[in-house]
């Protein structure tokens, strides 16, 4: 019996593994896609979670040409470009329109010493390192002299901050190739 | 159907057998293990190889003490020995899975939380210095802490101090783990059998006032040099007391011994400040300064600027010694002799000067103690086995140069004071102090004042209430003192401890200080030289400064010190320093801003020179043991101290530097007494005095006097002491009796009568280093003599090596190509190199049973080599990092080019890249890379459990998980930000800009790091030094280039006064015929003529030099 049977048999448990293979191999992909990119297009391009505080860089970037550097102070100098501390907030919003909802948001947690909690958009992972300051600084310091906007995005005329790039490794290395900048692993995975 | 079956039974065979335990290879419960060895031991010892003159353990030469296999069953209590609670503490996986069983998961927002008001110096990322001053022991090093966002990452050197001079020891870099440590506490209490209750601090301290109002208060507290203790006597007095009532103690009483000799010789309570580099010979008797001494780091940086080359000349340095300690390593004439035998051989040695020609008083003092002590002197020779000749031959040596003697180590025995007393003569009668040592300018102080702990043991009945701060004489002192039982008698006992401690058992109060990193104060190790400590984060657990305490408390009491916090004390008794260093024209605060960036500050004090006194009349030796037979030794552990540093995991996770054993306690006999007595390798003994006994198990040490049973103090801690510390080997101190040194009344820790026996088990040591698997390799270790040197010569470079491809463009036209230099000689196998790598690259800490399976995770080892007779070998420590081939056997074999070779001459290491497939491990033969087993964990902070404690790692280097490679890359991280620095300045990396992890905290200055296309850079001089050479590369003069793997790295061979590879030192005690004969490496230099024409000298570099 089983010898009329075995092929049988045979064929059906490839079936039933090729069935689990071809949904393992789908959903593995899928799954990990759905993990690591929170934005709802394929490479996360768009991403706009919401924040803490309703801030808008259309209205700062944008209308009121506020510089890029005069809040992220430290992407010349540093890795982080910095997202600016409650004070440089303060700093104009002491006197500037105290009455709106927002504004009385962050007074009141700068009264309070408590820290915005802001959502991280543009999220590298832990291994990769971008140094801001190199490829912020002019080309006479020695740096790359890219414009902010170039990886983020048209951000002076976003409401809501979105990821401007998919900040994927295929696009570092890209614009590396095209501006001859080092290639090496080493320079950005340590 | 029949077919079926054969073919189901086929399948079963080949499967592979599950996976059981092996014993002395349990795996704990942390989930499946894939890769669990299941056909026997790891590293199967290789009996065909033939024989090399190095060999890595004892028993490769003595063979009968080859371990046995294990027979004893799993469920043995020297086998299931090993916490638990440590290792799953330390090693449980991490719930890595959760991306894939929960689909529906996102990643977790990750959250950027800016400052409130950011510090105006501050940014993200970019890291901020403060100069400070070590806390982790008395000797005062200044620090430059790193600190980023706030919290400190990495603690170097201060290069401007005097007393570190840019280095810190292993401990001193794990003081990190002690500031972040999961054990610490959060909040005071009070302690009572029914529990701990806490409470808050402003409560403790009128509580405190309340209770102690009226009250006998003595304060019990560590050893410091600076304005610490005047102040706690400022705080007794205003308590009613007076500053007797401050004790002060370190279990290292080397301070102790050597400053009360030198009151006895000169009048000069002090410890002499040496100067080796002015010295030609410096003769130890039992000196242990590389070890552990007085001020590690500072006689490290001593001794290599003695025992280095200079032109063609190299100090000499003679040893007499019972251990095998890393000082006496370095020795180019090494004499064993017995167990406190030191007192013995210090006097012959001042006989043999006495009968040479040498006047002054030191010598009618010599005399007569020689006179009173006839006995000893005339029995020495035998006692010691050494012959006069040699005496004599040393004290040549001495009267010859600028000379010094260095005595005493940490296991002390009756007689300790009275060796550094007759050391102290018989520097006088070389003409050393003045000359290498002084008194008079610039002496250093002693931390402690001598026999406080037997005036406290006397005193403590009077006491109401007694406070310990920083300090742990329930575990430091021998139990036979009763320092225990003593506790009970006092009615409040308050534990005030930065690290919780076994005090805190004993105490009704137990209130969490600061660690040093937190703390305001200062210490004056050398006189007049005052260094700053400052707090460089805010107290990370709720502790306060113990200082503060005392002050917030007498003001609960009104009856406070005009002082708002210590600070302000600090303030006041810095402000005679302005005058001191005649500072003109800046106010006081401007002063002080810059003593604090600066670290120190000051003017060492001199005083005219003192006279020898009259000591002979006070020169009494305790009884001089003459019988034979095993006497136990306990010194402080190089690393762990007297326990202190027993609680850190990067500091059991070194190992110690002889036996390159982690995470235990063993015991350390010598080779051929031990196989004498039958024993074998990892024996578990039974060690018994009359007081107590231990169980431990058997290192067999070359080197050791034959009677000599060695058994580190510094572990032992109770189980339920702490999750690092907790269970981890033995504590000795169980084994001693209640002696005294009759001067400095200090414990005895040295001399016991011991019996050992074996107890049918075993029980696996983790040592690091596997024996058998050299062979005879030529090209590790190389070794010359002084006189071989002068007609060394290489006429070939290094990079010379053949090579089928032609060179990259890349590479050609790269700016610069990272190379190291280690130079053996001054290599002292000290370990703060493996410390500071861990601490700069986030290398995690794996615990005893990963280390037994092979799977350390350090990324730079200190492999440790013997040569010649086992009773008294030649060794030679080597780090080992990753080479960073050129021609690299781990690139080639990656199937995802995961390693690949950067166009700076780095083997670069890709984590995200890696799949796991350890091809590169297989393939590399220097056996440096790292495979991550697990994620390994370091703690859990807040309300969620982090891979590992987030704040102690470094944010500049990523954290690696389970499942990838990693190696050393000679600190990309920091080559990288030079490398920015540098481009915004629009210039080239000069050498010294830049400095790796090792390179930078080397107390030996042996690793120099820097740019090999810079013709001109320490390296590139190194590199092209005769004595450099290129681990298993052969010799190039002779054709020979080894595996050809060209790195990057190269050693520089030993330079010795001693027979370099040669069968046996002069004058050793009780010698046995060693089975060794020099081999290839100290084959002599460089056969000219196998050299091809033409190869001479000019090394082809790629580029033109940038300088």
């Amino acid at each position: 019996m089983s010898n009329l049977f075995g092929p049988i048999l045979k064929w059906m448990q490839l079936g039933v593994l090729s069935l689990f293979l071809a949904v393992v191999s789908q959903a593995t992909p899928a799954s990990a896609w759905w993990f690591w990119t929170p934005g709802d297009t394929v490479d996360n391009v768009g991403y706009k979670p919401e924040q803490p505080i309703p801030f808008s860089h259309k209205l700062h970037s944008g209308e009121r040409k506020i510089p890029c550097e005069y809040c992220h102070s430290s992407a010349r100098r540093s890795f982080s470009a910095g997202i600016p501390s409650s004070n440089t907030c303060m700093g104009c919003h002491k006197i500037v329109r105290t009455d709106k909802p927002a504004i009385k948001q962050i007074t009141e947690a700068y009264d309070k010493n408590q820290p915005i909690e802001w959502v991280k958009v543009h999220d590298l992972p832990d291994f990769a390192k971008f140094p801001h300051k190199r490829h912020v600084q002019s080309k006479e310091q020695g740096g790359a002299g890219i414009q902010c906007q170039e990886c983020h995005g048209k951000v002076e005329e976003m409401e809501v901050l979105e990821q401007g790039a998919p900040l994927q490794m295929g696009w570092c290395i890209g614009c590396h190739k095209e501006r001859n900048a080092p290639l090496d692993c080493l320079g950005c995975h340590y | 159907m029949s077919q079926d079956n054969t073919n189901h039974e086929k399948h079963s065979v080949t499967r592979r057998t599950p996976v059981t335990s092996i014993p002395g290879y349990e795996l704990t419960d942390r989930g499946p293990e894939v890769f669990a060895p299941v056909d026997g031991p790891l590293e199967a010892p290789v009996q065909d190889v033939e024989k090399g003159p190095l060999y890595m353990a004892a028993e490769e030469v003595v063979t009968s003490l080859e371990e046995a296999q294990p027979t004893a069953s799993p469920g043995d209590e020297a086998l299931s020995k090993t916490s638990v609670s440590r290792r799953d503490f330390l090693k449980l996986f991490s719930a890595a899975a959760v991306a894939s069983s929960a689909a529906c998961v996102r990643r977790p927002l990750e959250k950027a939380v800016p400052y409130v008001n950011q510090p105006v110096d501050q940014a993200v990322g970019i890291p901020a210095y403060y100069a400070s001053t070590c806390g982790e022991c008395s000797s005062g090093c200044g620090i430059t802490v790193k600190t980023s966002s706030g919290l400190p990452i990495k603690i170097e050197g201060n290069p401007e101090h005097a007393l570190s001079q840019g280095s810190t020891c292993a401990t001193g870099q794990a003081a990190l783990q002690a500031l972040f440590h999961p054990d610490r506490r959060t909040a005071p209490g009070f302690q009572a059998a029914t529990g701990f209750s806490t409470y808050a601090w402003n409560d403790m301290y009128e509580v405190l006032a309340q209770r102690l109002s009226g009250k006998k208060v003595a304060i019990f507290t560590n050893g410091s040099t600076g304005s610490r203790n005047s102040f706690y006597g400022d705080v007794l007095k205003k308590m009613g007391g007076s500053e007797n009532d401050l004790y002060t103690y370190e279990s290292n009483s080397l301070y102790e011994s050597i400053s009360e000799a030198h009151q006895m010789v000169f009048g000069v309570e002090c410890l002499p400040r040496p100067d080796m580099r002015l010295a030609k010979v410096i003769v130890g008797l039992g000196t242990d300064f590389l070890d552990v001494g007085t001020h590690p780091v500072f006689f490290a940086k001593n001794f290599a600027g003695f025992h280095s080359l200079r032109g063609t000349e190299l100090g000499k340095f003679i040893q007499f010694e019972s251990m095998m300690t890393q000082t006496g390593a370095k020795a180019d004439e090494r004499h064993v002799i017995p167990p406190s035998g030191e007192i013995v051989a210090a006097l012959l040695l001042m006989k043999a000067l006495v009968d040479k020609n040498v006047s002054g008083r030191a010598r009618d003092q010599a005399s007569r103690i020689l006179a009173t002590n006839l006995e000893v002197v005339n029995g020495g020779y035998e006692l010691l086995g050494i012959s006069k000749d040699v005496f004599d031959h040393v004290a040549e040596e001495l009267l010859k140069g600028p000379a010094m003697v260095l005595a005493g180590n940490t296991a002390f025995d009756e007689n300790a004071t009275m060796l550094q007393v007759a050391a102290a003569l018989i520097n006088e009668m070389v003409g050393a102090y003045g000359k290498t040592l002084f008194l008079e300018r610039g002496w250093m102080r002693s931390p402690v004042r001598t026999g406080d702990v037997t005036r406290f043991m006397s005193n403590a009945s009077k006491y109401d209430a007694v406070f310990f701060i920083d300090t742990n004489p329930v575990f430091s002192l021998p139990p036979s003192f009763g320092f225990e039982g003593l506790l009970k008698s006092i009615p409040m006992i308050i534990s005030m401890q930065s690290s919780p401690n076994e005090m805190d058992n004993y105490a009704h109060v137990i209130m969490p200080i600061t660690h040093a990193l937190e703390s305001w104060g200062d210490e004056q190790p050398v006189a007049g030289f005052w260094s700053a400590r400052q707090p460089v984060v805010r107290a990370v657990k709720d502790a306060r400064q113990a200082e503060d305490i005392f002050l917030w408390v007498l003001a609960a009491q009104k009856k406070s010190l005009p002082y708002a916090d210590y600070r302000a004390y600090l303030l006041d008794k810095w402000k005679p320093l302005m005058t001191l260093v005649d500072v003109k024209g800046v106010d006081f605060d401007t002063f002080i801003k810059a003593f604090l960036r600066r670290g120190f500050a000051g003017r060492v004090e001199t005083r005219p020179a003192p006279s020898v006194r009259d000591v002979a009349s006070s020169f009494k030796l305790s009884s001089v043991a003459t019988t034979k037979g095993l006497k136990l030794l306990a010194p402080l552990d190089p690393r762990l101290g007297d326990g202190r540093g027993a609680d850190k995991p990067i500091l059991q996770e070194i190992g110690d530097g002889m036996t390159t054993i982690a995470w235990d306690s063993w015991v350390a006999m010598n080779p051929n007494t031990a196989a004498k007595m039958g024993f074998k390798r990892n024996d578990l003994l039974l060690v018994e005095t009359a007081t107590g006994s231990v169980k431990v198990a058997l290192y067999p040490l070359p080197g050791l006097h034959a009677d000599a049973v060695v058994v580190n103090r510094g572990n032992g801690h109770s189980k339920e002491s702490g999750l690092i510390q907790g269970g981890v080997g033995v504590d000795p101190l169980v084994m001693l009796g209640k002696a005294v040194d009759p001067v400095t009344k200090a414990p005895v820790t040295a001399g016991q009568e011991v019996k050992i026996s074996k107890t049918g088990q075993i029980y696996r040591l983790a040592a690091m280093q596997k024996s058998h698997d050299i062979g005879k390799r030529i090209g590790i270790v190389k070794k010359y003599s002084v006189e071989d040197l002068k007609e060394l010569k290489r006429n070939r470079s290094l990079d010379d090596v053949p090579d089928l491809y032609p060179k990259l463009k890349e590479d050609e036209e790269a700016q610069y190509r990272w190379g190291m230099s280690v130079d053996l000689t001054k290599c002292s196998g000290c370990g703060a190199c493996m410390a500071a790598c861990a601490i700069e690259n986030n290398v995690p800490q794996v615990g005893r049973d990963q280390i037994l399976l092979g799977r350390e995770m350090h990324w730079i080892r200190l492999d440790r080599y013997f040569a010649g007779d086992v009773d008294n070998p030649q060794v030679t420590f080597q780090p080992m990092m990753c080479q960073q081939c050129n021609h690299a056997p781990c690139e080639a074999v990656c199937p995802v080019i995961a390693t690949s070779h950067d166009p700076e001459g780095i083997n670069s290491m890709t984590y995200n890249r890696c799949i796991g497939t350890r091809y590169c491990a297989n393939a590399c033969p220097y056996k440096v890379r790292r495979f991550n087993w697990w994620t390994h964990k370091w703690g859990v902070l807040g309300d969620r459990p982090q891979d590992r404690m987030p704040r102690a790692l470094n944010p500049e280097v990523t954290v690696r998980t389970r499942g990838v490679m990693e190696k050393c890359n000679f600190c990309a991280q920091r080559i990288r930000q030079a490398k920015y620095v540098a481009k915004e300045q629009g210039r080239l990396l000069n050498d010294g800009d830049l400095l790796t992890a090792c390179a930078q905290v080397c107390p030996s200055d042996a690793i120099v790091f820097g740019n090999l296309k810079n013709r001109g850079s320490r390296v590139s001089i190194e590199r092209a030094d005769a004595r450099s050479y290129l681990a298993l590369g052969g010799d190039p003069d002779k054709n020979e280039f080894g595996i050809k793997t060209l790195p990057n790295v190269s050693y520089m061979a030993v330079i010795a006064h001693r027979d370099p590879l040669g069968t046996g030192a002069e004058g050793h005690g009780d010698g046995h015929a060693p089975s060794h004969e020099a081999g290839h490496e100290a084959t002599a230099p460089a056969d000219s003529s196998a050299a091809p024409a033409g190869a001479q000298q000019e090394a082809p570099a790629p580029a033109p030099a940038h300088q």
